[in-house]
Parts: C-alpha cells; sequence; structure tokens
C-alpha cells in the first residue's frame, strides 16, 4: 500500500491536483463573471493580487495568518464592486473590443500601482500549516498539511459557490439575471444589484486563490498572477466559458498535466502545455468541451 | 490649408499613395539631419513603434480581431535578426529585415490558424497565454538566444557615404544616430506605403466586412478563415519588422523586454493614436518615442524620486490610466478628435 502512494505517479497526481485546484478556482472565478456580464476580466489576476497585498502585508506588522486572510478577502469584494459600477458598468451592450481593451488597461494599472506601492520584490509569506511533506517509512508522501487545507478549502469554497447558486434565493436571482436580464426586471430582480453581486463573489474567490498560490509558492509579488491567470482562462475557455463543472474539472486536468509534462519530458515544456491543450480542444469543439451547441440565426 | 487638402486628397490613387509616402520619408529625412543626435534615437525609436502599432491596427481595427501577443512576434524578429547577425556579420541589413519579417509571418501563421478560429475574447486570451509562454521559452534556447542575459551583436553603423554625407565625417557617432534613423524612416515609410495600399484594396474591404458582419461576408463569397488568418499573418509580419528594428537599433536582443508589457502599451499607443488609421499609428509612434522623456519631466514636475517606486512605476499608471479613459470617453482616439475638430471647422466655415 505504502509503494502505491509514494509511487512515480501517485505523487506527481497529488503534487498536480495541488496545483490544479487553484487554477480551477481562477477558473471558477472567470466563468462566474462571463456568465453574468459577458466580460472577460483580464485584470482577474491583478484584481486578486493586489487584494492579497492589501491583507497579507498586515503579517509584517504581527497580524495573524487569518486575520489577514480575512482582510484580504473584504479587500477583494470592495475591489470587485467597485469595479464593476465605475469601469464595467459602462461598457454594457458596447462591441467585444472595448471591454478586453478596458481590462488590459485595468491590469497595467493594479500591476503597476502595486509595484508603486508595495515595491516589485518577492514577499514570503509564512505559512500558517507546515509544507514540509508526509513520510511513508523512508519514502515522500507528495501532501503536507497545508497542501492537505490547500485542496480541501479549494473543493469547500467550489462546493459552496455551486450551493449558493442552486439552493437560496440569491443563487436563483443571480442565475435568472444571467439568463434573462430583462424578465428578471420585470419580476422585481434588482438585476444591477446581482450583477455587482456577481462580482464580488467571483472577485473573492480569485483572491483566495492569489493567498494560496503566495502562500504556497514563490511569495507575493506585482506579477505573480500572470501565469496562474493564463492557466485559468484555459481552463476556463476548454469548458466554455459557461460551466463552472466544466471549468474546475479542466483546471484540476491541466494542473496534473503539467506535473506529468514536468516530470516525464521537461519543465521547459510546462508554459507551452496548456497552450496546446487550449489548441486541441478548440479543434474538436470550437465552442467548449462542456457546453451544449447552439444555432445561429440569420 | 488649400495645400493639406490637396495633399489629403492624393491618398484616394495609388499614385498619389506613392507620391504622399515619398514626400512624407523624404521630409522625415530632412529632419532627422537637422535635429539633434538625442532626437535621432526618438525618431529612430518612433519608427520601430509605428510599425508595432500599424501591425495591430490592421488586425484590430480592420479584421476585428484584438490580440495581446504582437510583442511575442516581435520577440521572434528580434532574435531572427540577432542570431543571423551573429553568424553572418557582414550580410546588408535588409537581408536582416526580410528574414525577420518571414519568421514573424511564419509564427503568425503557426499561432494564427487555430488562434483565428476563436472569436474576441477567446483570442485575446489565447494571444496572451502565447506571449506568456513565449519569454520562458525564449529564456530555455540558452544556447541560441543568450538564455535570460539576452543575446548581443553589432547594431546599426554608419557607412563612410553616409558619414560624408551627414556633414561631419570625423564624428562617427553622430553620424551613427542619423544613419539608425535614416534607416528607421525609410523602413516606416515603405511599411506604411504597404498598409495604405492594403487599407484601399480588395482585401482590406473583406477584412472590414468580416469585422462587421461576418454572416454577410460569408454570403458575399468572402472565405473567413482566409481573410482572418491574413490578417493575423500580415499583422505578425508587421511586428517581426518591428522587433527587427528595435534589434538592430540596440544591438540587443532580451526576452523579458518583449513580454507582457510590451503588448499592453502596444494596445494603449493604438488607442490613443486611434485604431484602424495610419495617421494615429504615426502619433502613437512619436509618443510611444518621447513617453520616457515626456513621464520623466512629469516626475520632475511633482518632485517623485525616478528611482523610488512610484515613480520608476508611474509610466505603466499613466499607461494604463489613459486607455481605460480613452476607450470610456473616445474610443476613436486621437486621430478621431482631430476628424471630430476639422469636421466641426469645416461646418463653421460653411455657416
Amino acid at each position: 500500500m505504502g509503494a502505491f502512494f509514494t509511487s512515480r505517479i501517485v505523487s506527481d497526481i497529488l503534487i498536480g491536483a495541488a496545483q490544479g485546484v487553484l487554477v480551477g478556482l481562477i477558473a471558477l472565478s472567470l466563468v462566474l463573471i462571463w456568465q453574468s456580464t459577458h466580460v472577460l476580466n483580464f485584470a482577474q489576476g491583478a484584481m486578486a493580487m493586489f487584494a492579497a497585498f492589501c491583507g497579507m502585508t498586515m503579517l509584517e506588522h504581527g497580524l495573524n495568518y487569518w486575520v489577514c486572510v480575512l482582510i484580504s478577502l473584504v479587500a477583494a469584494m470592495l475591489l470587485g464592486g467597485v469595479t464593476e459600477r465605475v469601469l464595467v458598468r459602462p461598457l454594457y451592450g458596447k462591441a467585444e473590443i472595448n471591454s478586453i481593451v478596458v481590462m488590459v488597461g485595468f491590469l497595467g494599472i493594479l500591476e503597476s500601482g502595486a509595484s508603486s506601492i508595495w515595491s516589485g520584490m518577492a514577499r514570503q509569506l509564512t505559512s500558517p500549516l507546515s509544507q514540509t511533506y508526509f513520510t511513508l517509512g523512508s519514502k515522500t508522501l507528495y501532501l503536507s498539511p497545508f497542501s492537505l487545507f490547500q485542496i480541501g478549502s479549494a473543493l469547500t469554497l467550489m462546493l459552496g459557490v455551486a450551493a449558493l447558486f442552486r439552493f437560496t434565493k440569491i443563487g436563483l436571482q443571480l442565475r435568472a439575471s444571467a439568463l434573462a436580464p430583462e424578465v428578471s426586471r420585470l419580476l422585481g430582480v434588482r438585476v444591477n444589484r446581482m450583477l455587482t453581486l456577481g462580482w464580488i463573489i467571483s472577485s473573492a474567490v480569485g483572491a483566495f486563490a492569489a493567498i494560496i498560490i503566495a502562500t504556497s509558492g514563490s511569495g507575493l509579488f506585482p506579477s505573480n498572477m500572470d501565469g496562474f491567470f493564463v492557466f485559468g482562462f484555459i481552463a476556463a475557455a476548454i469548458g466554455g466559458l459557461e460551466s463552472p463543472g466544466g471549468a474546475i474539472l479542466a483546471g484540476l486536468l491541466i494542473g496534473i498535466i503539467q506535473t506529468f509534462v514536468a516530470d516525464y519530458l521537461s519543465p521547459s515544456w510546462v508554459a507551452f502545455t496548456p497552450v496546446l491543450i487550449l489548441v486541441l480542444s478548440q479543434l474538436v469543439r470550437p465552442a467548449g468541451i462542456f457546453t451544449k451547441n447552439t444555432t445561429r440565426r440569420l | 490649408m488649400k495645400i493639406t487638402q490637396i495633399l489629403l486628397r492624393l491618398r484616394y490613387s495609388s499614385l498619389g499613395r506613392l507620391v504622399l509616402a515619398l514626400l512624407g520619408t523624404v521630409v522625415a529625412i530632412c529632419v532627422v539631419l537637422l535635429v539633434s543626435a538625442q532626437s535621432d534615437t526618438y525618431i529612430a525609436n518612433a519608427g520601430a513603434m509605428t510599425i508595432a502599432i500599424l501591425g495591430l491596427s490592421l488586425l484590430t481595427g480592420w479584421s476585428g480581431q484584438v490580440s495581446i501577443g504582437n510583442s511575442g512576434f516581435m520577440a521572434v524578429g528580434a532574435f531572427t535578426t540577432g542570431i543571423w547577425a551573429n553568424h553572418h556579420q557582414s550580410s546588408p541589413i535588409i537581408i536582416s529585415l526580410l528574414l525577420s519579417i518571414l519568421t514573424g509571418a511564419i509564427a503568425g501563421l503557426l499561432v494564427g490558424i487555430p488562434a483565428t478560429r476563436l472569436k474576441g475574447p477567446y483570442l485575446a486570451g489565447m494571444t496572451l497565454a502565447f506571449v506568456t509562454a513565449m519569454v520562458p521559452f525564449i529564456q530555455s534556447l540558452g544556447k541560441l538566444t543568450g538564455g535570460s542575459g539576452g543575446l548581443f551583436f553589432a547594431n546599426l553603423s554608419s557607412p563612410s557615404w553616409f558619414a560624408n554625407l551627414s556633414g561631419d565625417p570625423q564624428n562617427f557617432i553622430v553620424a551613427n544616430y542619423r544613419w539608425a534613423a535614416t534607416v528607421s524612416v525609410v523602413i516606416t515609410g515603405v511599411a506604411c506605403y504597404f498598409m495604405s495600399n492594403l487599407f484601399a484594396s480588395r482585401a482590406g474591404r473583406a477584412m472590414r466586412l468580416v469585422r462587421d458582419n461576418d454572416v454577410a461576408a460569408e454570403l458575399m463569397g468572402v472565405n473567413l478563415g482566409r481573410v482572418r488568418v491574413g490578417a493575423f499573418v500580415i499583422s505578425a509580419a508587421y511586428a517581426g519588422l518591428a522587433g527587427s528594428l528595435v534589434a538592430l537599433l540596440s544591438g540587443v536582443a532580451r526576452a523579458d523586454n518583449f513580454g507582457l508589457a510590451l503588448s499592453i502599451e502596444i494596445l494603449s499607443l493604438l488607442v490613443l493614436g486611434g485604431i484602424g488609421t495610419l495617421s494615429g499609428a504615426l502619433m502613437a509612434g512619436l509618443l510611444a518615442a518621447y513617453a520616457s522623456t515626456l513621464i520623466a519631466k512629469l516626475n520632475a514636475l511633482f518632485g517623485l524620486n525616478p528611482y523610488s517606486n512610484l515613480g520608476s512605476n508611474s509610466q505603466g499608471i499613466i499607461f494604463g490610466l489613459l486607455l481605460v479613459v480613452t476607450m470610456l470617453t473616445a474610443p476613436q482616439g486621437m486621430a478621431g478628435l482631430l476628424k471630430k475638430i476639422s469636421h466641426l471647422r469645416a461646418r463653421k466655415e460653411a455657416e
């Protein structure tokens, strides 16, 4: 039994799954916004990074790790809400390129802004849980208390968002205003408020992922979400941008495949792997693997 | 007023466009020879940026596809030039430039065939993925590209006939600056001429139709895939040329310099200048070249230390703000504003 859990394949799957849940969270955060407002938030990673900076720099002032996480999440919700009200609202109904350009501009502002407030140097965040891997006998099992927390909390968050959308009244209103804004308005749903709420939830999900990434990986710095945002976008696109479940599954797969590529082929191929997966999946099903076919009318 | 109107009317015929391009290039060369060596370096860089912006302008303004990956194609051009220059020291620069256009176009084709099946945000995200994968990829080819330290090679140096012509044959440093700016201006002139012809051609009209209504375009017999990929390849070829020029001007190609930040800068400048216009690209190119001095002046005005956190990042913040504000308030950019002003003036004169 021990030999199985410490084998090369299982190790790769464990490491990949820990990465993959984070990619899945970012993908989920993108899908939440796309579903309701049809804006692809190119600044999503940067917003999450900025919010993480707002809270996690308090660690240096001696605050508890979990209090800092809470501050970051509140900052993320504020940032998400304000962004939707100020930047995104004027874009509804405009050409697609307008929203892409504005969000890319916002990405630039946030990254340069974070460098100018907190400097471009990476900050190490002291982890509240141990990051040393467990051992089974003499061999390493590629799980640590922190990676268990990482996988567990990400899954809980995903289930929480799913439950919010499926079982609560607010979730119903959120879905209704994404599906048929006019009808919802007639039925008394405050659609604008729901759109803002969608951005707030998405922003918090992204910020949580950013905090975990900064704690487990190379520290917190202004461009530390660039790579993960790309992977998250690819996961969301493979799932078809409309399907939260598909996005999470695709994120997990991307994490695991990347670890296999790094282990069995070469680490320098890791960056290109998701691009190749995206190209292949788009050639097979341009609208995404997990979406239904739609017809266009003239 | 009369002369400018006549000149502007020239752009409607192909001979007229040739005359305009020649005239513009000659005037620009005269400016290059008259101004200081410092201004010459700005003009040389303005040429390179104009070409990059022009490529994106075609893709975004005419075929309606947004790319955040053009700095990746610039990297392809720059490294082609660098690798070629190190292996064939004596080959003329025109060969480096043509090779970079070719490799840029090939890279554009490889990325474009899958990418142009995507639309809107999917395409933009795919090109974003391309550019973020490109920088570590180039750095991992350490033997060929010099890794993260970059690739060094000989930059443009003035031939002796030009040094004699430009006045002071003894002062080779100034002659080198003048020569670099002249080369850049000539290449920019050729690039603008080609682009203006493309805008006026059948292919250009097909692109606009695809942008505005792809279903109508298909019914008119336009091959959607071919037009989209074609625009993508031309845009990548322009980016390759721009990258080659940037490399030749500085004598170094470093992968970091062609990352996402450059793509965002090109996109910002394109929007500021005016999407889909030649005049917008030219204005944006000049703005790009003078941006760092303007920002330094702004920093000095507000008493910011240029090496402090805020001072060294003010350029990024200002570009981002300009991009967002322009898109929200005047999406046509500077070219659009100029057009509006001239329309208003014409109406006033008529009254």
